[in-house]
C-alpha cells in the first residue's frame, strides 16, 4: 500500500499549503513539505524489497472495462527516479519560500508544485498502460500551471501554452501509443510487456506503436524537432525552471525510453531514431547554448543538449549504455539544479540575467560565485567533479558502440563536448570573474540561508559523487537492471580510469571549449545564423494562425447564413444519399404495368403543369397566385375523378373552395404584391428541378412496384367490419378513427390559434394600424347587391338540405361528416358575401367555439363509449333502424364520430371567418349603406 | 382482432407529465397572478415526479410491449429518460434568473418545456415508426416555439424560423422514409419490419430509399455534418436556456431514434447504413472542429463543438458493425450511450456557465466575456476549467473516458484510421477548449461586477462541473449503467 502513499500524499496534501499560507509563508512551506518528506520516508522503506528484485506491487481494479486499473510497482528504475523527484523537490520547496516575493501567492504555487510532484510519482511508479499516459497528462498540465504562474507576463502566458500544445499532444501520441500496445501484447502491464516482446515486434503495428511512443517521449524530453518548447517554458519562476525543466518532467521521456527499452530497445529501428535524433539535439543545444546572453536561456539550451546525450545513450542498444544513461541522468539533475537556483539567486540580487550587462558578481557574492563555479564545472564534465564521472562512462560505451561503427558518432561526441565545455566555461567566467558590472544602483549580496542552502547540498553531492562515484552504484545497479530486465555485469564506476581516448577527449575539450570563450565575439554572430533558423516556435505560432485563418475560411463558405443555401445542401445531400443507395442495390424492375393514360387526362395534366408554371411565374403578385393554386387543386381534384375516387374529388374541391375566399379574404389586408425575393442562391432553380424530378421519379418507381395492396385489405372488410361501403369513409371514422380524431384535435387548435393571432392584430399598434388604413381603391355603394342577397338567401335551406344528404349517405356513398362540413361553411360563407358579417352573426347565435368544442365532445364521447362496453376506442358498431314511412336506414355508431368531425370542421372555418371580417370592421369596411332586410337597426346606428 | 386493454403503468411516466403539462397549463390561464411561481414549482415538480416514476419502474430489467407493441419499456428507454429529465431539470433551473430577468417567465414557456420533454420520452420508448414520429414531432415542435419564445427580438425569430423551415423538411423526409418502408412491409411494429428487412422479405430497393431517408432524419436531429446547418443559429438564436435544452436532450433522444431505427429495425442492412454514418461522423468530427476555432460567440463554438460530439457517438454506433462477437457489439453500443450521455452532463454545465455569467440586458455570450472569470470568482473559473477540460478530452475527466470507451469500440471494429482521425481532429480541438480556459486564467477582465446567481443554481453548477471529474476518477458506475442499458435491452 506504501506506493499508493508515495503517489498520494503529495497530490491530496496539494490542499494544505494554501491553507496554511494563511498563517504565513513558513507554515505554507512546512505543509508542503511534511507530504514530500513522509512520501520520500515511505519510499527509502521500500529500499529493501527493491534491491532484492521483488518490487512492492498495488494493484486496484478502477476500469476493469478497459484495462485500467490502479497498478503501482516500484521497482529499481521506479525507485530511482521517484526519489530524485522527491529528493530534489524538497530542496525545491525551501529554495521557493525564499525566492517568492512576500506577495505573491505561495500557497497556490505550493499546492501547483504538490500536484506535480505526484503526477511525476504517478508516472515513473505506475504499471499500467493506460495509467501512465492519465498522470504523464497530469504533468502537462501541471507544468502548464505553474509555467503561466507569472500570468502578468505575456512570455509567461505564451511560453505555458507552447508547453501545454507541444507535450499535450505528444501526450496524445503516446497515449494511443500505448493503447495499440497494449491491444497487440495482451496484457495493459507495463511490467509483464518484456516477456511478450516476440509477439509485440511479429506484430504489424509495431512500427506505429514505436513512432508514437517515440513522439511522446521526444515532446516530453525536448528532443528535436521538438525542443523549441523548453526554452520558452524558462518565462515560468526559477524554482520551476530547476524543478520541471532541468530535473524532473522532461526527463520523464527518458524514463519512458528506458521502460519500454526491454520491448524495442535493441531492434534497428529503435537504434536508427534514437540515436540519431539523440545525437542531433545533443549538438544542436550546446551549439545554440554557447550563444545564448540569457543565463536561463543558457541553461534551457545545455539542458536540450544534455537530455539528447542521455537519449543517444539508451539508443544505443547496449545494457552498459543504459547504465550510463542513468548516471548522467543522476548527475545531470545534480548540477543542472543547482545552476538553475544560482541563476535565481543573481536574478534575484540583480534583477537581471543577462551576461553581457553582469561580470565580476565573485567580488560581492562570493558564496553563490564558489557555488556556481563549481556547479558550472562539473557541467563542463572537469574532473573531480562528478560530470567528468558521467562523461567519461558515455565516452566510453559510445566507443563500444556496435552501430555505426563508433567513430562518426565518436566525433559527433566529441564536438558536443568541446560546445559544452565552452558554454560551462563561459557561464561561470563571464558571469562571477572579470571587471564588476551592475545594473544601477543595486548592490547585490549573498543571499540568506534558504537561497543558498539547497544548491549548497546539491553542489556538496556534486563533489561527493565526483570523488566516490561508486557510492551510487547500487542505486544505479538496481534501476538498469529493471529497465533492461537483466542483471548484466556494470561498469566500474570511478573517478580515475588510467589513460585512455575518453580522457584524451576531455583534455581537448577543454582546451579548444576554453579556447572559444575566448574567441566568443568572434564566433557567435556565425554560429547563431546558422543555429536559429531551427527555432520550431515560429512554425508553431504560424501553423496555429494558419488553422484559424482556415477555419474562418471555411466557416465563411459553409455557413452564409442563408436559409436557402442550408436548404438547398439538405436537398442535395438526401438526393446524394438516395443515388448511393440506389447504387448499392441490385437494380430495378417494374413489377406493374402503368394505368393506362387518355387524352382527356393529358389535358388535365397539361393544364395542372401550366398552372403550376404561372405560380412559380407570378409567385410574387399574390392574389394570381392564390387564384392559380385554386386551379391546380381543381386539376388534382379531376385526377381524383379520374381515378375513380369520387370522395376524394369531393372533398378536394370543398377544400380548395373554403380555402381560395379564406385566402382572398385575408389578401385583402395585405399588400397586393409580394417584393421580390432579396437573393436567389445560384442553381436554385436547377435544383428545385432536379429534386421535383426525382422525388416524381422515385413515386413512380414506388407505384409500380408490387407490395402488399392496403386497397384489397380494406375492399375487403369495409362492409364486414366498418358497415359502410364507403370505404374512405369507413377508414376515416373506423379503421383510421384514432388518427381522424386527431386531425380535428388539431384543426380545432388551429382553429384557436387563428383566433388568438387575429384577436392580437385587433389590439394596440395593430389595431391603430388597421384605422389607419385605406382602401385601395374606390368601393361601389352598394357592397351587397340585391339580387346576390336575395338568391343567397334563397339558396341557404337547399343547401343545409344538401349537407343532410352528403352527411347521411356518407358511410355508403360518397360524402360524409368532412365534406358536409365544408359544405356547410360554404353556404354560410356565401350568407357573408352576400349580405354581410353583421346579418350572418345575427342569425348565428352559437359562437363558433362552441361549435368545435361540441364536435370534438361528440366525437371522444362516441370513442369513449365503444371503450364502456369492453371495445378499443372508437370501434363502431352497426345495424339498421327502421324508420316508419323510411323503411331501413343502415346506422353506424361512426355515424356520431361522424358529427363530431362535422362539427369541429365547420366550427374551425366558422372561427377564421368571423375573424377575418372583424378585421374588416376594424378597417373601415363597414356594412352597406342599402340595408334590404326590415328587421335591420336603422344605418345610423353603430353595427356591432 | 382481440383487443387487449394496454398496460398504462409502463407508461406511467409519460400519463402523468401529460396531465402535469395540461394542469400547468390551466393553471397558467386561470390563476394569472401566480401563475409564474407556480408554474416554475409545478413544471419541476412534474420533473422529479417523473423522475420517481421511472426511477422506482426499473427494477425489472426484462423488456415489456404496450399498446400492443407500440410502445416499448427497457432500460435503454428508462437511463435515457432519465438523463432527459436531468436537462430539463438543469435548464429550467440555471435558466430562471434568466427568464426572469427578461420578463419571459411565462407559464406558456413551462408548458411547451413539459410538451417536448414528454415528446422525447415519447419518441424514447415509441416502438413503432408512427408513435416515433409522433414524439419527435411533439418534442421538435415544443422547441420550435420555445426558440421563437422572446418573439420580440430578431435574433430569435430568424433562428426559430430557420430551425422550423429545416426541421419540417427533415421530419418530412423521415416521414418519406417511413412511409417508403410501410409500403414495403406493410407494418410499422420496429420489430416486424426489423424481421423483414433482415430476412430480406420485401423489396430491396424500396428498403435502402427508405434507409437513405431514415439516415437523413436521423443525422438532423443529431445535427451532423451536413445536416448541420441549422446547429449554430440556434444555438446561437435561441434563449439561452433553450439553448441548453436543445442542446442536450434532444440529442438524447436522437439517439434513441438512431437505436430504435438503425439497430433495432434495420440490422439487417447494417453494411449499408455503416458507411452512411462514417461519413457523416467524419464529416461532423473534422469540420465541427475546425469550424469552431473561428467562433467567437461560446454559444456559437459549443455549437459546433456539439456536433463534432455527436460525430463521436456516431462513430460508437457505426462500431457495433462488426464480425466480432457480440460482446465487442455490445461495448461499442453502450460506448455509444455512454458518449451521448457524458455530452449531456458536459453540455448542461457548460451552457450553466454561460447562463451563470448572463445579467439583464448581458447576454455572457462571447468568449471575451469569459475574460479574467478567475478575478471575478475563482471557483466558477475553476468549474468552467474542468467542464472545458472535460469536453477537451483531456484524461482524468469524463470527456476522456468517453472518448476512450469510443475510440476502444472503433479500432477493434477494425477501423484503425477512422480512430486515429478522431484523435487528430479532438487534438486540434483541444484548441479552442483551452482558448477560453486562458482567457478566464490569463486575461484581465472587462467587467468586474460579481456573478449573480441563486445558491441552487451555484449548488447544483458546481456538482454537476464536478461530477464531470468524479465520474473522471470513477467512470466505472456510469459505464456499467449504461452498459447494463445495453445489456438488458437488446
Amino acid at each position: 500500500m506504501s506506493a499508493s502513499a508515495i503517489v498520494a500524499l503529495p497530490l491530496l496534501g496539494a490542499i494544505l499549503p494554501p491553507l496554511f499560507a494563511r498563517a504565513g509563508r513558513t507554515p505554507a512551506l512546512l505543509a508542503a513539505l511534511a507530504p514530500s518528506v513522509v512520501a520520500l520516508l515511505l519510499l527509502w522503506g521500500q529500499a529493501a524489497s527493491v534491491f532484492s528484485g521483488v518490487p512492492e506491487e498495488v494493484r486496484v481494479p478502477w476500469v476493469p472495462a478497459l484495462g485500467l486499473e490502479w497498478a503501482l510497482r516500484i521497482d529499481g528504475l521506479g525507485f530511482f527516479f521517484a526519489s530524485l523527484i522527491l529528493a530534489i523537490g524538497i530542496l525545491i520547496f525551501i529554495y521557493s519560500r525564499g525566492y517568492l516575493a512576500g506577495n505573491e501567492p505561495i500557497g497556490t504555487f505550493y499546492a501547483y508544485l504538490l500536484l506535480f510532484q505526484g503526477a511525476m510519482l504517478g508516472v515513473v511508479l505506475a504499471d499500467n498502460l493506460l495509467l501512465l499516459p492519465v498522470f504523464w497528462e497530469l504533468t502537462s498540465l501541471s507544468s502548464f500551471l505553474l509555467i503561466g504562474f507569472w500570468c502578468h507576463l505575456p512570455d509567461g502566458r505564451r511560453g505555458a501554452r507552447l508547453a501545454l500544445a507541444i507535450t499535450g499532444a505528444g501526450g496524445l501520441a503516446l497515449l494511443a501509443g500505448l493503447i495499440l500496445l497494449g491491444e497487440v501484447a495482451g496484457t495493459y502491464r507495463l511490467s509483464e510487456l518484456a516477456a511478450r516482446q516476440e509477439l509485440i515486434l511479429a506484430s504489424p503495428l509495431a512500427p506505429a506503436i514505436l513512432t508514437l511512443i517515440l513522439l511522446g517521449a521526444f515532446t516530453k524530453s525536448a528532443q528535436f524537432p521538438f525542443h523549441f518548447w523548453l526554452p520558452h517554458a524558462m518565462a515560468a519562476p526559477t524554482p520551476v525552471s530547476a524543478y520541471l525543466h532541468s530535473a524532473t518532467m522532461v526527463k520523464a521521456g527518458l524514463y519512458l525510453l528506458a521502460r519500454v527499452w526491454p520491448v524495442f530497445g535493441q531492434t534497428d529501428a529503435w537504434v536508427v531514431w534514437v540515436t540519431g535524433i539523440g545525437a542531433a539535439t545533443m549538438l544542436l543545444g550546446a551549439t545554440i547554448a554557447l550563444f545564448k546572453d540569457d543565463l536561463k536561456a543558457l541553461l534551457a539550451y545545455s539542458t536540450v543538449s544534455h537530455l539528447g546525450l542521455v537519449t543517444m545513450l539508451l539508443g544505443l542498444g547496449t545494457p552498459t549504455a543504459v547504465f550510463a544513461a542513468m548516471l548522467h541522468v543522476l548527475m545531470h539533475a545534480t548540477f543542472k539544479a543547482a545552476l538553475f537556483m544560482n541563476t535565481g539567486i543573481v536574478d534575484h540580487e540583480t534583477g537581471l540575467r543577462d551576461l553581457r550587462r553582469l561580470s565580476g558578481l565573485a567580488k560581492v557574492m562570493p558564496l553563490t560565485a564558489g557555488l556556481g563555479t563549481l556547479a558550472a564545472l562539473s557541467m563542463a564534465g572537469v574532473p573531480p567533479l562528478n560530470g567528468f564521472v558521467s562523461k567519461e562512462a558515455m565516452l566510453v560505451e559510445v566507443l563500444a558502440a556496435r552501430w555505426g561503427g563508433g567513430w562518426p558518432l565518436w566525433g559527433l561526441v566529441g564536438l558536443a563536448a568541446i560546445l559544452s565545455a565552452a558554454y560551462a566555461f563561459r557561464y561561470f567566467s563571464a558571469l562571477f570573474f572579470g571587471p564588476l558590472r551592475l545594473p544601477e544602483g543595486r548592490i547585490p549580496h549573498d543571499p540568506p540561508a534558504l537561497l543558498w542552502g539547497p544548491p549548497l547540498v546539491l553542489v556538496v553531492a556534486v563533489v561527493v559523487l565526483g570523488l566516490w562515484p561508486s557510492l551510487a552504484e547500487p542505486l544505479l545497479a538496481a534501476a538498469s537492471a529493471a529497465a533492461v530486465g537483466a542483471h548484466a555485469p556494470w561498469p566500474e564506476l570511478a573517478l580515475w580510469h588510467g589513460f585512455g581516448a575518453p580522457l584524451v577527449v576531455s583534455a581537448v575539450a577543454f582546451v579548444i571549449g576554453a579556447a572559444m570563450v575566448w574567441h566568443y565575439r568572434a564566433l557567435s554572430g556565425r554560429v547563431l545564423a546558422w543555429a536559429l533558423p531551427f527555432d520550431g516556435r515560429r512554425a508553431f505560432f504560424s501553423a496555429q494562425e494558419w488553422l484559424v485563418r482556415g477555419a474562418h475560411r471555411l466557416i465563411a463558405r459553409v455557413h452564409s447564413g442563408v436559409l436557402g443555401r442550408y436548404v438547398l445542401l439538405l436537398a442535395v445531400v438526401s438526393l446524394a444519399a438516395l443515388a448511393l443507395g440506389w447504387g448499392m442495390g441490385e437494380g430495378w424492375r417494374p413489377q406493374r404495368a402503368p394505368t393506362p393514360m387518355n387524352g382527356l387526362g393529358l389535358i388535365f395534366a397539361g393544364v395542372g403543369l401550366a398552372a403550376i408554371g404561372l405560380v412559380v411565374r407570378w409567385h410574387h403578385k399574390r392574389l394570381r397566385a392564390v387564384l392559380l393554386t385554386g386551379a391546380v387543386g381543381l386539376v388534382v381534384s379531376l385526377a381524383f375523378l379520374h381515378a375513380s375516387a369520387p370522395d376524394l374529388a369531393l372533398t378536394q374541391i370543398s377544400v380548395e373552395a373554403v380555402t381560395t375566399v379564406l385566402l382572398l379574404l385575408m389578401l385583402f389586408f395585405l399588400p397586393q404584391h409580394d417584393t421580390e425575393p432579396v437573393a436567389k442562391p445560384r442553381g436554385a432553380a436547377a435544383a428545385s428541378i432536379l429534386i421535383g424530378s426525382v422525388v416524381g421519379l422515385l413515386a413512380w418507381v414506388m407505384m409500380r412496384n408490387d407490395g402488399p395492396n392496403l386497397a384489397d385489405y380494406f375492399w375487403s372488410r369495409s362492409v364486414s367490419e366498418g358497415g359502410g361501403s364507403n370505404v374512405v369513409n369507413v377508414i376515416l371514422v373506423d379503421f383510421r378513427g384514432y388518427d381522424t380524431f386527431g386531425e380535428i384535435t388539431v384543426l380545432g387548435i388551429a382553429a384557436l390559434v387563428i383566433y388568438a393571432l387575429l384577436q392580437g392584430m385587433q389590439e394596440g399598434v395593430a389595431r391603430e394600424h388597421l384605422h389607419a388604413w385605406r382602401f385601395p381603391f374606390a368601393l361601389s355603394p352598394t357592397r351587397h347587391p340585391l339580387p346576390f342577397a336575395v338568391t343567397a338567401r334563397v339558396m341557404l335551406p337547399f343547401l343545409l338540405m344538401a349537407v343532410f344528404y352528403i352527411f347521411f349517405r356518407g358511410h355508403n356513398a360518397p360524402g360524409g361528416g368532412f365534406i358536409a362540413a365544408l359544405l356547410l361553411a360554404l353556404a354560410f360563407l356565401i350568407q357573408y358575401m352576400a349580405s354581410g358579417l353583421s346579418w350572418t352573426m345575427h342569425r348565428m347565435r352559437l359562437d363558433a367555439h362552441v361549435w368545435i368544442g361540441t364536435g370534438l365532445l361528440v366525437a371522444g364521447a362516441t370513442g369513449m363509449a365503444a371503450m364502456g362496453l369492453g371495445a378499443p376506442f372508437l370501434r363502431s358498431a352497426h345495424g339498421e333502424v327502421h324508420i316508419p314511412g323510411i323503411g331501413p336506414v343502415p346506422l353506424a355508431s361512426a355515424m356520431g364520430f361522424d358529427l363530431g368531425v362535422l362539427l369541429t370542421v365547420f366550427g374551425a372555418v366558422t372561427l377564421a371567418l368571423v375573424q377575418l371580417a372583424h378585421l374588416g370592421q376594424l378597417a373601415g369596411f363597414l356594412p352597406s349603406r342599402t340595408p334590404m332586410d326590415p328587421a335591420r337597426p336603422k344605418p345610423s346606428e353603430k353595427e356591432g | 382482432m382481440e383487443f387487449e386493454r394496454p398496460d398504462f403503468s409502463l407508461a406511467a411516466a409519460e400519463i402523468f407529465v401529460a396531465v402535469m403539462a395540461l394542469v400547468v397549463m390551466v393553471t397558467g390561464t386561470f390563476l394569472r397572478r401566480i401563475s409564474r411561481e407556480l408554474g416554475y414549482a409545478l413544471a419541476q415538480l412534474t420533473v422529479i415526479g417523473a423522475a420517481f416514476i421511472t426511477v422506482f419502474s426499473v427494477d425489472d430489467p426484462t423488456v415489456r410491449y404496450t399498446f400492443g407493441t407500440m410502445y416499448v419499456s427497457d432500460w435503454l428507454g428508462q437511463v435515457l429518460k432519465l438523463f432527459i429529465y436531468l436537462s430539463v431539470f438543469a435548464s429550467l433551473l440555471y435558466g430562471r434568473l434568466y427568464l426572469i430577468e427578461r420578463r419571459l417567465e411565462k407559464a406558456e414557456y413551462y408548458v411547451l418545456m413539459l410538451l417536448s420533454m414528454l415528446g422525447a420520452m415519447i419518441l424514447v420508448s415509441a416502438n413503432n415508426l408512427l408513435v416515433l414520429y409522433l414524439g419527435l414531432e411533439m418534442m421538435t415542435l415544443a422547441l420550435y416555439a420555445l426558440v421563437a419564445f422572446d418573439r420580440d427580438n430578431g435574433l430569435r425569430s430568424e433562428a426559430a424560423i430557420k430551425y422550423f423551415v429545416l426541421g419540417a423538411i427533415s421530419s418530412g423526409l423521415l416521414l418519406y422514409g417511413m412511409s417508403m418502408i410501410y409500403g414495403a412491409t406493410g407494418s410499422l411494429d420496429l420489430g416486424v419490419v426489423g424481421q423483414a428487412v433482415s430476412l430480406g422479405a420485401g423489396d430491396e430497393l424500396v428498403f435502402k430509399f427508405g434507409l437513405a431517408f431514415l439516415v437523413a432524419g436521423i443525422a438532423f436531429k443529431f445535427g451532423v455534418v451536413p445536416f448541420h446547418m441549422w446547429v449554430a443559429d440556434v444555438y446561437h438564436g435561441a434563449p439561452t436556456p433553450v439553448t441548453l435544452l436543445i442542446s442536450s436532450a434532444p440529442k438524447l433522444a436522437a439517439f434513441a431514434l438512431a437505436v430504435r431505427l438503425l439497430v433495432g429495425g434495420f440490422f439487417g442492412l447494417a453494411e449499408t447504413w455503416q458507411p452512411m454514418l462514417m461519413l457523416l461522423a467524419v464529416a461532423s468530427i473534422v469540420l465541427g472542429n475546425l469550424a469552431a476555432i473561428a467562433q467567437s460567440n461560446i454559444k456559437r463554438m459549443l455549437a459546433y463543438s456539439g456536433i463534432s460530439h455527436m460525430g463521436f457517438v456516431l462513430l460508437g454506433l457505426l462500431a457495433g458493425v462488426t464480425d466480432g462477437g457480440h460482446q465487442q457489439v455490445f461495448n461499442a453500443y453502450s460506448s455509444a450511450l455512454f458518449y451521448a450521455v457524458s455530452y449531456a452532463l458536459m453540455s448542461l454545465a457548460s451552457f450553466g456557465m454561460v447562463l451563470l455569467l448572463a445579467r439583464t440586458g448581458f447576454e455572457a455570450e462571447h468568449i471575451d466575456d469569459f475574460k479574467g472569470l478567475n478575478r471575478r470568482s475563482p471557483w466558477f473559473a475553476a468549474m468552467m476549467m474542468l467542464v472545458m477540460f472535460s469536453m477537451a478530452g483531456i484524461p482524468f475527466f469524463l470527456g476522456f473516458f468517453a472518448k476512450f470507451a469510443v475510440l476502444e469500440a472503433v479500432v477493434s471494429a477494425g477501423h484503425t484510421w477512422l480512430a486515429v482521425l478522431a484523435v487528430i481532429m479532438s487534438v486540434i480541438g483541444a484548441y479552442y477548449y483551452l482558448r477560453v480556459v486562458k482567457v478566464m486564467y490569463f486575461d484581465e477582465p472587462m467587467d468586474r461586477t460579481a456573478l449573480i446567481a441563486s445558491s441552487e443554481t451555484r449548488v447544483l453548477l458546481s456538482a454537476n462541473a464536478l461530477t464531470l471529474a468524479v465520474a473522471g476518477l470513477m467512470p466505472q458506475g456510469l459505464m456499467a449503467v449504461c452498459g447494463y442499458a445495453v445489456l438488458t435491452s437488446f
